[in-house]
């Protein structure tokens, strides 16, 4: 049996943050994720009918802030995924200009902080247009996160060895289709988890956005601070909230890319 | 004098595969000096030399998977390097079979044979299936067509990445080492595919190190050596009485 060495397992993407993306192989009933998602649910539950008084309050207070966080998270995801595939393809290409653009952008969004960007996109385009919080969360976010994910598609359409692409440029697929029926279909693989990844810490870092007064999770749970002085119990089942949720995420990622493993022989 | 000369184009086809003073560098090293070789329809032709020789740049050339850098590549009338050629319809008269099988993995073996023949060549599903599975009972494992490539051996893979080469129905095949990177004991299977497609009459030109194949198999043995064809003739005369001591050397080391 030989050992392909096309396909295989994303070792060379490495990623520095986000949720741990649990193995897929894992099937014990006691692992690192099942503790953390039983704990912070019961801490919750708990917490909650122990004293329904502030913490039952703080929890009802939120769920309008988490929609508005799910909101911008699934619209960056929207616009920061094809943006990260043009950019990964751009830094890839022969065409000089193309790669400059590319590479130029990565460069760039790669270097100023997050942070700096969503107030620097807020304030600079309400000089040419009125634009809602979320608007230019969405729009920061998405710049942003396409520049990173720019890397992981990089890395893994690179990874896909060149034997695939020359089998089917020798059957007489072009460029394109060569992409669209070989090389991107492998490379999904690979590119998955890190990509799922970026999208929890995606989610992690819409929490930036409060500071725009966009009424997300942690706005909202500033505002109730604001008024109530609850600091403790309320940043308490804010975080809470935030890990159940990136928990569940990095679950269904995990799912996806065992899906992905159909062809493995394994 | 002119009479004769025109006989005796109109006597002699048109060569499939017309090679014309080729060059090709790799930085400044050049793989491939001043290479000319026509291979006229229906014929086969082994190319074998020392590895370095130059003859897999030679044969990826023709499918301009290499780009030469002078002289031209004629494949039946149209000139491969020429802008006015679709070079990816040029290709899909050109099955071609690498040493590492290249099957896709995300695909059946099934899948692997119908994907170019349904998006390039438009047959139907039914009809690209039906195709792929009569050629897939040629090379001797229909019983697989519906498992993904990791779960075959070597020889089994290389004998699909045949059939999704002849899915296109080419006229030409290219083979670059079909059996290098194989277990010894599946040497025989994949060249029993071959030695089949040459009966056939499929006009074939094949990169090998196999000389039993070659010397059954070949209607012109070529020996390439550091980027140039040294010596080229009927494998039987070659084998025998080589002229060239760089042929005679290599004969004497794999022999």
């Amino acid at each position: 049996m030989h050992d392909k060495k096309d396909g295989s397992k994303g070792n060379i993407i490495m990623v520095t943050e986000g949720a741990s993306i649990p193995d897929p192989r894992e099937w014990r009933l006691i692992n690192a994720w099942s503790i953390a998602l039983v704990g912070a649910v019961s801490t919750l539950f708990a917490l909650c009918l122990l004293w329904p008084e502030p913490y039952l309050r703080i929890l009802l207070y939120l769920p309008d802030g988490v929609l508005i966080t799910f909101k911008i998270t699934v619209l960056s995801i929207c616009c920061a995924v094809p943006l990260g595939l043009l950019t990964g393809l751009g830094r890839i290409s022969n065409n000089r200009l193309i790669n400059l653009v590319a590479s130029t952008y990565v460069e760039v969004i790669r270097g100023i902080p997050l942070l700096v960007q969503i107030f620097y996109i807020y304030y600079a385009l309400s000089r040419f247009v009125q634009v809602s919080g979320v608007t230019s969360a969405v729009v920061a976010i998405s710049f942003c996160y396409g520049a990173y994910m720019g890397e992981v598609f990089r890395a893994g359409i690179t990874a896909i060895s060149k034997g695939q692409s020359e089998a089917a440029r020798s059957l007489g697929f072009n460029g394109f289709q060569t992409m669209r029926y070989v090389v991107l279909p492998q490379a999904m693989r690979t590119i998955l988890p890190p990509v799922g990844n970026e999208c929890i810490a995606m989610l992690k870092d819409t929490s930036l956005v409060s500071i725009m007064a966009v009424p997300d999770i942690m706005q909202r749970a500033r505002s109730f601070v604001g008024t109530t002085y609850l600091y403790f119990e309320t940043y308490t089942v804010v975080a809470l909230i935030y890990l159940v949720i990136t928990l569940i995420l990095s679950k269904t990622v995990s799912i996806m890319e065992a899906r992905l493993n159909y062809y493995d022989g394994k | 004098m002119t009479e004769s000369s025109t006989a005796a184009t109109q006597d002699a086809p048109a060569p499939i595969i017309a090679i014309s003073n080729v060059w090709k560098y790799f930085g400044s090293l050049p793989a491939l000096q001043d290479v000319s070789l026509d291979v006229a329809s229906g014929e086969r032709v082994v190319i074998i030399g020392p590895s370095g020789s130059g003859k897999s740049t030679l044969l990826r050339s023709i499918n301009r998977l290499e780009e030469i850098d002078q002289g031209s590549i004629v494949v039946k009338g149209q000139n491969i390097m020429s802008p006015d050629n679709d070079i990816n319809l040029v290709r899909q008269n050109l099955g071609m079979v690498f040493q590492q099988f290249n099957l896709f993995p995300h695909k059946t073996v099934l899948e692997n044979l119908t994907l170019a023949p349904i998006k390039l060549r438009k047959l139907s599903r039914e009809e690209a299936e039906s195709r792929a599975l009569g050629l897939l009972k040629k090379v001797g494992i229909s019983d697989k067509a519906n498992v993904y490539p990791a779960m075959l051996s070597g020889g089994q893979q290389q004998r699909v990445a045949i059939a999704r080469a002849l899915a296109m129905q080419p006229d030409i095949m290219l083979f670059d080492e079909p059996t290098s990177a194989l277990d010894p004991e599946m040497v025989g299977e994949v060249l029993d595919v071959m030695v089949k497609l040459a009966e056939e009459g499929m006009t074939m030109v094949c990169v090998t190190h196999e000389m039993g194949f070659a010397r059954t198999v070949a209607d012109r043995l070529i020996f390439m050596d550091q980027g140039q064809i040294v010596e080229q003739g009927r494998p039987e005369t070659l084998f025998t009485t080589p002229r060239h001591p760089r042929l005679r050397q290599f004969l004497n080391q794999i022999l």
